[in-house]
């Protein structure tokens, strides 16, 4: 006992030098989080990135110029001109709320920092959340080692570091966090069975919904580890603490967001979490029953229940198939139904399917995504094996879940990166705990006597404690993961077992750890391998932080042998719209430019990113795909006063127009069938040469992109496609060029006037006219613009 | 089951023999009542063609003919390229052949007269001149009116992805008949539905009990640690990836048929073999680690840690350089640090 109470002083203040040292690690683990996402900011400059963040952007400054309600009841005249768009009611609030709040606590702090600079910056200081999230969800887990560890990962997993550099204000930034806030919450709930916990975790869930549609995620993960947790006999009222409320509350709370509504309750992703809900009261019930009935009742209760039970749940699984079974497409979104059946986008929606983010991953996208931490997570995994608590049964369910659905959708890789930091996380604080254990238990006896360096009995206990306190502050990460438990009450058991073993015999202890011990020469090398994996791993995050998922893709930088050179043309083309046109102008592009041109140039545009309507892309699609005239007649229907087109071929920026125009025809032929993709194909090959086809050589993207190339150099040398172009003069009929900008990336073309019906002036121009006829004869009676 | 057996070349011979040794045109109700014969005899309705038979039934008869022809052009020595797909084509055609007969069973026999038919390439090489078919997958219709073979109309390339539902349009839209639904065969048979049926019923006490008992594989934890690690594994190699493009697990080099290509360099396509080796290098380590972590520690030999510990290091050391490599290889590239200036 005397020995106990001696021990006992300090043990809490190593304890407490453990947590002020943590906290230390955390914050620093913040501003590296921070800090690693700074390299837009440096290398380009305080800009907001890419397409749909100027689209949030915009939104965010609406929301702060005239306040939360004109927000909620926004209608965007500015986009999909005629039809417009409600605004409040189709976005996820939860980001442009959170800077909002941001930017409005900052302003009546008196510290007046733009929206744009509030927007910028959003994403990586919920970088520095996330991994916090992520260092309390692996301490709930394995301890606190395996958490800091985690979280350091974490806060450089290039995965992440590409949706949340500063200035890429998109949902997923906040979402990461809210998401595995959210976990961490499900899994303290489980540990704690605490209802206050189980509260919060509704309410982080609630925050979830509004930040991202991959919600629908956790409340099909939840339930299916509850399902799990059940099946293998691990019921507890603590599990049911963790689900009820949460299916509840969020569930509520979850159709506050008008873009979810009723979806929460009507949609069959939803379907798994009611079911696992009739299912735990059910079972609830059960346990119940069984403790209030002596055994032999039970078993005759048991009977009679199960019959009535499964009759009843016959029945109600019939009507469940059959109203699923009345929709099409079986109550599930098309994104959703691409990750069960991974052949259904490519087949059925070609606009799912044309993003580039949708496409499956190929191994070396792991390798640039989540780098060394793939080789650690099977290690993770069996360490969550061993041993296995409702906690670790949980993040290996998410791990093999989202490790699934990112092998079928490249974009999904940001919802395993969190748990391949968990998983490795724990792998390699596991690794160093053996490793360091070994060094230390071992080192003392080597520096006391060299001769007998193997014999154990030799060595006095007060000596390993010597060894230990100074050895405890190069080592007070492994220190704390091997006095951390998964849970309070493994960890209560633990200590009573430390307890029991320091009164019974003292060496006995020391013999048991004696046995988990590998030699020392070989984990010294051991260690030095995994700190050399851990350098490589950094090296790897800096330098994709710096070089591959920095640029913010609106400023162009390039590297050539007379030095840097800087290609700013869409902002050029932008504010020339801005300066140039009317204010009630309409412009028409491909939908990648309509968020940018709405945000940048103020401008209404036909489609943008948000892809909601099909027809109406296809429509511009066409027209792009159509001959001069017909075109013009399908833009002048929309009142379109400009033609916007990105030209890469000059200065050799790939993704141009002319490299995504067979998806505008795919589009277009999906709507209207007087579009036909073979017609621009010369033998199955996409080509611009003299070989193209005529339809090609004549329809309207390769006029307005082409117009007037072939005098920059005097050879029309396309350097995206690496030839000739095929048509070198000609001249425009129904446009006119109002602006290129330096570069030639963004041409502007203005629709001319319709012509005075004189006769002798429209025969004119022969070629053109000619193959528009001939397209009209094929259209024949086809409908080809809905507007007309 | 296969059209190009000799018996069935037999059949097709016989009549075009009589019909040289009596030099006369036949009449047009003769080649039906032939071309019905034939059709019966294949079990899926497609009839085999050779040189003779297209010169009796489509360029020697006067246009324009009773029936109409819808060709399927096939190569027994290209069959062993993947990117073909010439055998699932091939038996798509059947397919829509024996979907076309059933739905026209009961219907007069003018419908019938379009006739399903297919052509190899080494047996029937001026056939394919004839056509002037220089690529394969090809499907070609001959109608009454077409004069010579290669006025006919052959089908569009790009409907060869969607099979036979794009076989049975290019049918509908040239015959101006309609198909009727494909029916495709069950994946099992009934009698095979009806075994394992009987199977479950039998083994359904001896499951239930052993589930309750919680003594199953199921409950076995070891079992779901391996499943995670496969999954693990599966992922990582990229086999959606190869699934879902229906990737060949390696290619024939080019300029030499004998060598074969296991990794594909440029980051956007890879080979199954290329996945499933890389993906084993990914797993593999993380194997390790746990290994000396959990499993090794428990040893008491301290020279058999040594040794086993200096194997299991290269080996780990091996894998993530021979990845790193890989990597650099294939997507080119070039991983570096950034130092402070004055250190250089």
């Amino acid at each position: 006992m005397a020995a106990t109470a001696e021990t006992k002083g300090p043990s809490t203040l190593r304890n407490a030098f453990g947590g002020v040292l943590g906290v230390f690690i955390l914050l620093l683990i913040g501003v590296l989080a921070f800090s690693i996402r700074l390299f837009s900011v440096i290398k380009y400059e305080s800009v907001i990135h890419e397409f749909d963040p100027y689209f949030n952007y915009r939104v965010t400054q609406y929301l702060t110029k005239n306040g939360i309600y004109d927000f909620w009841n926004w209608f965007d005249d500015r986009t999909w001109y005629p039809l417009g768009r409600v605004i409040g009611g189709t976005v996820y609030p939860g980001l442009t709320l959170t800077a909002g709040s941001m930017w409005w606590l900052l302003n009546s702090l008196n510290i007046p920092l733009s929206v744009e600079t509030v927007c910028v910056f959003t994403a990586p200081i919920f970088s520095a959340n996330a991994a916090w999230a992520t260092f309390l969800l692996t301490k709930e887990v394995k301890g606190t080692g395996a958490g800091l560890t985690a979280a350091v990962l974490l806060a450089m997993v290039p995965s992440y570091i590409s949706r949340s550099v500063a200035g890429s204000y998109d949902n997923e930034a906040v979402a990461i966090f809210a998401l595995v806030f959210t976990f961490y919450l499900y899994i303290k709930t489980l540990n704690t069975g605490s209802l206050f916990y189980a509260t919060l975790n509704a309410l982080s869930y609630f925050y979830m919904v509004c930040s991202w549609g991959g919600y629908t995620f956790i409340i099909n993960l939840i339930p299916m580890h509850v399902l799990l947790c059940i099946l293998t006999g691990r019921y507890s009222s603590r599990l049911y603490i963790a689900y009820a409320p949460l299916v509840v509350l969020g569930t509520l709370l979850a159709s506050l967001v008008p873009v979810v509504g009723f979806n929460a309750v009507m949609t069959s992703e939803h379907f798994a979490s009611f079911l696992v809900f009739i299912i735990i009261h059910v079972v609830a019930f059960i346990y119940y029953i069984k403790g209030i009935l002596s055994p032999k009742m039970f078993k005759v209760a048991m009977t009679l229940v199960v019959t009535i039970g499964l009759a009843v749940s016959c029945a109600v699984i019939a009507i469940f198939i059959a109203l699923v079974a009345s929709s099409p497409t079986k109550g599930w979104s098309g994104r959703s139904l691409s990750l069960l059946d991974p052949t259904y986008a490519s087949k059925y929606i070609p606009i799912i399917a044309s993003v580039s983010e949708h496409q499956p991953p190929t191994w070396p996208s792991y390798f640039m995504d989540i780098n060394v931490l793939a080789f650690l997570v099977p290690a993770g995994i069996i360490a969550c094996f061993l041993p296995l608590s409702d906690a670790s049964s949980f993040v290996v369910l998410y791990l093999v879940t989202s490790v699934y659905f990112s092998g079928v959708m490249v974009r999904l890789m940001l919802v395993l990166a969190p748990a391949a930091c968990i998983m490795s996380g724990i792998a390699l604080s596991e690794a160093f705990d053996v490793f360091t254990r070994s060094i230390k238990l071992q080192l003392p006896n080597i520096l006391d006597n060299p001769p007998d360096a193997g014999d154990m009995n030799s060595v006095s206990s007060i000596a390993q404690n010597d060894a230990s306190k100074i050895d405890s502050h190069a080592t007070t990460k492994s220190e704390t993961v091997s006095k951390e438990r998964p849970s309070r009450k493994n960890r209560k058991k633990e200590k009573e077992k430390e307890k029991e073993n320091v009164e019974k015999v003292p060496s006995h202890s020391e013999n048991k750890k004696r046995l988990l011990v590998l030699p020392l020469e070989a984990s010294a090398v051991a260690i030095l391998l995994l700190i050399v994996l851990g350098g490589f791993y950094v090296v790897h995050c800096v330098w994709a932080a710096a070089e591959a998922y920095s640029a913010p893709s609106i400023v162009l930088t390039s590297y050539a042998h007379d030095g840097l050179h800087v290609f700013d043309d869409f902002r050029e083309a932008y504010a020339w719209l801005r300066h140039n046109t009317d204010v009630d102008d309409k412009v028409a592009s491909w939908w990648d430019y309509g968020y940018q041109t709405t945000a940048m140039a103020n401008r209404t545009v036909i489609v943008d990113n948000n892809t909601w309507n099909n027809t109406h892309i296809a429509t511009v699609g066409t027209a792009m795909s159509s001959p001069e005239k017909a075109a013009w007649e399908i833009f002048n229907s929309l009142d379109v006063k400009y033609v916007l087109v990105v030209f890469g071929g000059l200065v050799g920026y790939p993704s141009d127009d002319i490299n995504k125009f067979l998806w505008m025809v795919r589009i277009g032929g999906g709507v209207f069938p007087h579009i036909r993709e073979p017609d621009y194909l010369r033998d199955g090959q996409y080509r611009i040469d003299a070989q193209a086809t005529p339809t090609m050589l004549n329809c309207l993207m390769y006029k307005l992109s082409y117009y007037r190339f072939v005098e920059t150099d005097g050879k029309a040398f396309d350097r995206v496609r690496r030839t000739e172009i095929g048509k070198k003069y000609f001249k425009l009929t129904h446009f006119e060029e109002v602006f290129t900008t330096h570069h030639w990336m963004v041409r502007i073309y203005k629709l001319k006037p319709p012509k005075n019906r004189i006769r002798g002036k429209l025969k004119k121009p022969k070629s053109s006219s000619k193959s528009s006829s001939s397209n009209h004869k094929r259209a024949g009676n086809t409908q080809k613009n809905p507007w007309q | 089951m296969d059209p190009r057996n000799p018996l069935l070349l037999l059949f097709l011979a016989i009549p075009a023999l009589i019909s040289l040794s009596f030099a006369t045109s036949p009449s047009a109700d003769d080649l039906v009542a032939e071309l019905e014969t034939l059709r019966a005899q294949s079990p899926s309705g497609v009839i085999h063609l050779d040189d003779r038979a297209v010169s009796r039934f489509l360029t020697s008869t006067p246009v324009p003919r009773p029936y109409s022809l819808i060709i399927f052009f096939d190569a027994s020595q290209l069959r062993s390229k993947p990117d073909l797909h010439l055998t699932q084509l091939r038996s798509e055609f059947a397919l829509v052949s024996s979907s076309f007969t059933d739905h026209h069973a009961s219907s007069p026999a003018a419908s019938l007269r379009v006739f399903f038919c297919d052509i190899e390439f080494q047996e029937s090489q001026a056939s394919f001149s004839l056509f002037g078919v220089t690529a394969l997958p090809h499907v070609r219709y001959v109608g009454p009116h077409h004069h010579s073979p290669r006025d006919s109309e052959s089908m569009d390339q790009s409907g060869f992805s969607r099979l036979a539902e794009s076989m049975a349009e290019f049918v509908e839209a040239k015959t101006k008949l309609p198909v009727g639904p494909i029916v495709r065969p069950p994946p099992i048979s009934p009698r095979q539905i009806a075994f394992l049926a009987v199977a479950l019923l039998i083994s359904a006490p001896f499951l239930i009990k052993r589930i309750l008992e919680g003594d199953t594989m199921l409950h076995d934890r070891r079992f779901w640690m391996a499943l995670a690690v496969f999954v693990y594994f599966f992922s990582v190699a990229g086999t959606m990836h190869n699934i879902i493009r229906k990737m060949p697990m390696f290619l024939q080099d080019r300029n030499d048929p004998d060598r074969l290509i296991f990794f594909y360099q440029g980051s956007g396509m890879q080979l199954g073999a290329e996945g499933f080796a890389v993906g084993f290098l990914y797993t593999i380590v993380g194997l390790i680690v746990a290994f000396a972590t959990h499993v090794l520690v428990r040893l008491r030999n301290t020279t058999a840690q040594r040794g086993v510990m200096l194997v299991v290091m290269l080996v780990a050391f091996w894998a993530v350089k021979k990845v790193i490599h890989l990597d650099n290889w294939k997507t080119g590239y070039s991983v570096h640090a950034f130092w402070p200036t004055s250190w250089r």
